[in-house]
C-alpha cells in the first residue's frame, strides 16, 4: 500500500471525525427543534414533526421580541463600546512609549486571572450604590474594557507600520485623526475578528447580566433559555427551538465576517 | 467607615441620577404588590400565582408579581450575591428555597430572612418541613411542597414477575433487591434507574431512619453514621446485582422509566407529573410505600427535595405577605385540592388530605387512593436537620460510589467522604 495514500487516509479519517464531533451538537440542536420532547428524550435522531409545535409553545412561554431586543441592545452597545476603547487602548500601548508602559500592561494581563466570580460582590456593591442595578448599563459597562481585546489589539498593531502614521503626521494629521483615518481601516480585519469575539461573548454572557438584570422584561435569552432548562419536567423541544433562535445572530454575524474574520486571525494587513 | 460609605453614596448618587433616569426602571416592587422568586413556571409558578389571585380576591390592593424566568441555580446566585453585597436593592418579598440548603442560609445571613412561627401556627404543617427552617426556636418558611417519596412502579412487570401490591408493602431494600431479581429472570428489565452523580437515593434512604450527614451541632456525623453505611451497602447491592441501568444527567434518568426500562422508581411524589404526562402507561403504574433500611428506627416513609417560601426581611410588604401565608397557605384547604389536581403539587398542610382530591383515586395508578397514601406517609417522616453542607457532603459521597459499586470497603469509603467534607467545610 502506497504510504502517502494511507498518512492521507488517516489525516482524512481524523479530520473527519473531528468534523462529526463539532458539527453533531449542531445537528443534535436543529434536529431536536423539530420533535417532541419525549422523543428526544428516547435519543431520536431524525427530524420529526412537531417544529411547528415547539415554536408555538416556545412564543406562548417567552416574550421573544422583548427578549431578544434586550440581548441585541446589550450586546451590539456592549460590541461597539468595547471595540472603541479596547482598540484605543490597544493602539495606545503600542504606538506610545513610556517607562511604565510594559509594567503596566504586564498589570493588566495578570489581571486577567481573577475570575469573574471573584468580582461580582464588589462590582455589585458598586453598581447598587450607583443606582444602577437592573440596568442596561450596569451589565454592558463591566465589558467594555476587555483585557483580552486591548491584548489582541497591541499584538496586531505590532505589524501596524510605523511609516503610515509618520507619513499621516507629515501630512498633518493629528493622533485622533491617524487613529480614525488611518489605523481603523488598515485594521479593519482585526476590528472584524475582535467583532466577532467580543459579539459571541456579549452575546452569549451569562454570570453578571443573571445578576445584575432582576425584572423578567430586562432579562437576556441566554438567562431564559437557562431557567428554561430547570423546569422539572422541562419541555426540551421548545428549548432546543428557542437555543436555535438564539444562535442565529452569532451565526450570521460569523459568516458575514468570515473572510477578515480569518485574516485578522493571521495577523494580515492590507 | 459608615460616613465615608454614606457620603460616597450620595455623591455617587447625585451623580449619576442622570444616568438612571434614562435607564430602565428599577426593580423596586411598588407598595401592595407582593413579588416572588419561583424557579418552575409550571409547577411553583402557576401555583403561587394561583394563591396570589385567590389572595387578591379578597384583598384587592394587594397584587402579586411571581417571575419564574430564572432557575433554581439563578436565584441561589443572585441572593448570594446580593445577601453578601448587601444590598437589597430588587430582591423580592418572597422567595422559594429548597429545604435542604435552607439552614445555610439561615444561618450565613442572620437578619435577611423574616421569623414567621411568631404569626403563623407551624402545627398545621408536616413537622419536618417546618424543622428543616427551624432555628433557635424560629421557624422562617411557610412549607410548600413535599418531596414524599413512594415507590413508584410498574404493576405490569411486577404482576408478571407474580408479584403483587401486597407484596411490596412495609419491606426492605434488601427484600427489594430479590424482588427486582426475578422480576429481572421473568420480564428482562432492570430493577431501576441511577444516576451516580445524584445522591437522592442514598439520602432518602438515610432519612428513613431519621439519620443526616450531621450531628446536632453542626460536625460531621459521616464514620459513625449507620444508616449512611447501610444505605451505601444497599446501593452497592443493587449494581452487584446487576439491578442497575445506569443514567447520566436527567433527561435520561426520567427517560428510562418513562420508557418502561425499569421496574421501580423509588423517588419524590412531585415525580408524578412526568409519569403521568405518558397517558398510554394508565393503569400500568402503581406506587408502594418506600422500602425501610433494615436496621432499628428507620420507617417506609421519607423524603427527597421540596420547597418552602421564606419572607425576606427587607421586604416592604411584610404584614400583607403573612395574612397572605395564613389565610391562603395555612388555611384554605381547598386552594390545596385545587393544586393538587392541577399541578401534582403534593402540599404540607396536613389538614388538606381531608378534602375530596385528596380523597380521590386515580385510574393512572390502577383507581388507588394514591394521593391519600402520600398524604399518610407524609406524617411519618422522620424530621432530620439539614443543616449548612449538605451539598459539600454530596459532592464527597458522589466522588466515593463507583469505588462502592465496585465492592469497595465501606468504611474505608466513609472516612474518605468524612476527609473530602471535612477539607470543603473549612
Amino acid at each position: 500500500m502506497n504510504p502517502a495514500l494511507l498518512r492521507r487516509g488517516l489525516v482524512y479519517a481524523l479530520l473527519s471525525l473531528a468534523a462529526f464531533i463539532s458539527v453533531f451538537p449542531f445537528y443534535w440542536m436543529i434536529i431536536g427543534a423539530t420533535n417532541a420532547s419525549a422523543d428526544i428524550i428516547r435519543g431520536k435522531t431524525t427530524p420529526g414533526g412537531a417544529l411547528f409545535a415547539n415554536a408555538a409553545t416556545f412564543f406562548a412561554t417567552v416574550d421573544a421580541p422583548r427578549i431578544f431586543m434586550n440581548s441585541a441592545i446589550i450586546a451590539v452597545v456592549g460590541t461597539a463600546l468595547t471595540l472603541v476603547v479596547s482598540s484605543l487602548a490597544g493602539y495606545g500601548f503600542e504606538m506610545f512609549r513610556s517607562r511604565i508602559r510594559e509594567k503596566l500592561f504586564a498589570l493588566l494581563l495578570l489581571l486577567l486571572s481573577i475570575p469573574f466570580a471573584a468580582m461580582m460582590v464588589p462590582l455589585f456593591v458598586m453598581f447598587s450604590q450607583a443606582k444602577l442595578v437592573n440596568t442596561f448599563v450596569a451589565a454592558i459597562l463591566p465589558t467594555v474594557a476587555s483585557i483580552f481585546i486591548i491584548f489582541y489589539f497591541r499584538q496586531a498593531t505590532k505589524a501596524f507600520p510605523s511609516e503610515l502614521r509618520d507619513a499621516a503626521k507629515i501630512d498633518g494629521l493629528n493622533e485622533w485623526q491617524i487613529f480614525l483615518y488611518v489605523y481603523m481601516p488598515v485594521m479593519r480585519s482585526t476590528y472584524a475578528a475582535a467583532t466577532i469575539i467580543v459579539f459571541m461573548a456579549n452575546w452569549n454572557n451569562y454570570l453578571w447580566p443573571l445578576i445584575v438584570l432582576q425584572t423578567a422584561d430586562n432579562k437576556t435569552i441566554t438567562l431564559i433559555l437557562s431557567a428554561l432548562t430547570s423546569a422539572y419536567t422541562p419541555d426540551y423541544g421548545m428549548l432546543l427551538f428557542g437555543t436555535v433562535l438564539a444562535t442565529l445572530p452569532t451565526l450570521v454575524i460569523f459568516f458575514l465576517l468570515q473572510r477578515r474574520f480569518v485574516e485578522g486571525m493571521l495577523g494580515a494587513v492590507k | 467607615m459608615t460616613d465615608m460609605s454614606t457620603r460616597w453614596k450620595r455623591t455617587l448618587c447625585v451623580a449619576l441620577t442622570g444616568i438612571s433616569i434614562v435607564t430602565v426602571a428599577a426593580a423596586s416592587a411598588s407598595a401592595g404588590e407582593i413579588s416572588v422568586w419561583v424557579w418552575d413556571k409550571a409547577f411553583n409558578g402557576d401555583t403561587m400565582r394561583e394563591a396570589g389571585e385567590i389572595y387578591t380576591k379578597a384583598h384587592p390592593e394587594t397584587t402579586f408579581n411571581v417571575d419564574d424566568t430564572a432557575s433554581q441555580d439563578d436565584i441561589r446566585a443572585k441572593l448570594q450575591t446580593q445577601l453578601l453585597a448587601g444590598s437589597t436593592e430588587g430582591l423580592p418579598d418572597i422567595v422559594l428555597i429548597q429545604d435542604d440548603i435552607a439552614q445555610k442560609y439561615l444561618q450565613s445571613f442572620p437578619g435577611a430572612f423574616e421569623p414567621l412561627s411568631d404569626s403563623i401556627d407551624m402545627s398545621v404543617f408536616a413537622p419536618y418541613k417546618v424543622a428543616a427552617a427551624t432555628l433557635d426556636g424560629k421557624s422562617y418558611s411557610v412549607p410548600f411542597d413535599s418531596g414524599v417519596t413512594g415507590l413508584f412502579y410498574r404493576s405490569d412487570y411486577l404482576e408478571e414477575a407474580g408479584f403483587t401490591a401486597a407484596d411490596l408493602e412495609n419491606i426492605t431494600w434488601d427484600r427489594l433487591v430479590e424482588i427486582g431479581q426475578a422480576v429481572k429472570e421473568k420480564t428482562g428489565k432492570q430493577l431501576l434507574d441511577l444516576d451516580m452523580n445524584d445522591t437522592g437515593v442514598i439520602r432518602m434512604m438515610m432519612q428513613s431512619a431519621g439519620e443526616w450527614y450531621f450531628n446536632e451541632d453542626g460536625s460531621l456525623h459521616i464514620t459513625d453514621n449507620a444508616a449512611l453505611k447501610k444505605a451505601l451497602e444497599t446501593y452497592a447491592k443493587f449494581y452487584q446485582a446487576d439491578l442497575v441501568k445506569p443514567v447520566s444527567g436527567w433527561a435520561e434518568y426520567t427517560g428510562a422509566f418513562t420508557n418502561g426500562e425499569v421496574a421501580v422508581v423509588p423517588v419524590g411524589v412531585w415525580i408524578t407529573a412526568t409519569i403521568k404526562a405518558n397517558a398510554d402507561q394508565s393503569g400500568k403504574w402503581a406506587v408502594a410505600p418506600i422500602p425501610r433500611l433494615d436496621m432499628e428506627g428507620s420507617v417506609n416513609a421519607s423524603n427527597q427535595g421540596g420547597s418552602s417560601w421564606f419572607l425576606l426581611s427587607s421586604s416592604d410588604n411584610k404584614e400583607e405577605a403573612i395574612d397572605f401565608f395564613k389565610t391562603v397557605w395555612a388555611g384554605d384547604q381547598d386552594f390545596y385540592q385545587d393544586i393538587l389536581i392541577k399541578r401534582g403539587a403534593v402540599g404540607s398542610l396536613l389538614s388538606a388530605r381531608e378534602g375530596e382530591a385528596y380523597k380521590a383515586s386515580d385510574e393512572f395508578f390502577g383507581g388507588a387512593p394514591v394521593w391519600q397514601n402520600f398524604s399518610t406517609w407524609l406524617g411519618q417522616i422522620p424530621s432530620v436537620d439539614y443543616g449548612t453542607f449538605t451539598a459539600e457532603v454530596d459532592a464527597a459521597v458522589a466522588a466515593q460510589l463507583p469505588t462502592i459499586i465496585q465492592g469497595g470497603d465501606i468504611d474505608a469509603a466513609l472516612q474518605a467522604i468524612n476527609d473530602q467534607a471535612q477539607q470543603q467545610m473549612q
